[in-house]
């Protein structure tokens, strides 16, 4: 970077400056068309490219400045000039879906909260949440299902020590190792969210009592022997496979 | 969300049942579950052997000023995996300036933070951790 001609003539300069950063952006378009072309080649054939991350294996990362997903034609003649790609129709839903696929390949926890489902969770449900990294499993009512995609999550309440206590877990953790519903709510909420369950008047208290109930009638059910790690009877509706 | 003038429970056997937040220790916000925080008793449990001892069992008195660790907010605190939890009130134990709890149990659910907080005294003497 000379600075002298800088000072003497500095419209001129300013132009021949610009002029090499138009060029420069040039090469740096061509090159990231090069390198998609040499992703879509490579990479083995997913519905989304786009949206892998960096394959652990191989460590090969993105490039910064790669147009995804490739929708290059591969019939394309070798010496017809590379352009920039127009951007994908809808790159988040097409990112969630990616994403959840990756999450819940077998899809039981889509299933379990879908609204389509009628045998799927709904509010006021008392659902049983268990932990893979050991803990005590949580117990409550469903009071509401937040639905964004991957970010889905399930908030439940119950009294632990006299104490109402709220989580809210997220039903794609890969640590949220099964959600079981213990039982079910006899006549349909006519609310979405049941946030009056906190008031003393409508609140449940503890529904601890309820599953171990629900416990105690289900050993009664499978062959006695002691359950194995994640396992889980079909009817059940578990969440997550090894 | 502890802050100045905050009435808490105090959920050990100290004889504290309501204290209210005097200071934050060490920070310049709000303080949340495993934070310590300085307090003022303002009520006292009524003891067990009412008519003999007095406040024999209470080691601390109204108007005592002590250090305290939350150990359950209604402001929702969230974890590393993305779950949160929220209980229904605002609770804390009492310690000494040393870190040791004053009361020798917990009644109550106390929150996982403490784990990572290091209070590992307090964890050991609650009854169940959410």
């Amino acid at each position: 970077m000379s600075v002298a001609p800088l000072v003497r003539r500095p419209l001129g300069c300013l132009k021949t400056s610009l002029r090499q950063a138009r060029q420069q952006r040039t090469t740096i378009r061509n090159m990231a068309t090069e390198t998609t072309a040499s992703n879509s080649t490579s990479a083995p054939a997913l519905e989304h490219g786009f949206f892998r991350l960096t394959d652990r294996k191989t460590k090969t990362l993105r490039s910064a400045f790669a147009v995804y997903p490739s929708t290059a034609k591969p019939a394309a003649p070798a010496g017809a000039p590379k352009t920039l790609l127009p951007p994908p129709k809808n790159p988040l839903e097409a990112l969630h879906a990616a994403q959840i696929k990756k999450m819940d390949p077998t899809g039981v926890r889509t299933a379990l909260f879908s609204k389509s489902n009628r045998e799927g969770a709904k509010v006021g449900d008392i659902l049983l949440v268990t932990h893979r990294r050991g803990g005590e499993p949580f117990a409550g009512v469903l009071l509401s299902i937040r639905r964004r995609g991957i970010d889905s999550a399930i908030l439940l309440r119950n009294h632990l020590s006299k104490v109402g206590v709220e989580m809210w877990y997220k039903i794609y953790n890969k640590n949220v190792a099964g959600i079981e519903i213990v039982k079910r709510k006899p006549k349909r909420a006519r609310r979405a969210r049941l946030t009056y369950m906190r008031k003393p008047k409508h609140d449940m208290g503890s529904v601890d009592e309820i599953v171990n109930a629900w416990r105690r009638n289900r050993r009664v059910f499978t062959t006695g022997k002691p359950r194995k790690g994640g396992k889980r009877p079909a009817a059940a509706a578990a969440a997550g496979k090894k | 969300m502890i802050q100045l003038k905050t009435m808490l429970n105090c959920i050990d056997n100290s004889g504290a049942a309501v204290v209210e937040c005097a200071m934050i220790v060490g920070q310049k916000r709000h303080a949340s579950i495993g934070d310590r925080i300085v307090v003022v008793v303002q009520k006292q449990r009524p003891s067990a052997g009412e008519g003999m001892g007095g406040s024999s069992s209470s080691k601390v008195k109204r108007g005592d000023m002590r250090h305290a660790v939350v150990v359950r907010t209604k402001q929702r605190v969230q974890r590393r995996d993305g779950s949160v939890i929220k209980f229904d009130d605002n609770a804390c134990v009492l310690i000494n300036r040393a870190g040791d709890p004053i009361g020798s149990r917990v009644n109550g659910v106390v929150g996982q933070e403490l784990r990572k907080k290091k209070w590992s005294k307090i964890l050991s003497m609650a009854p169940m951790q959410a």
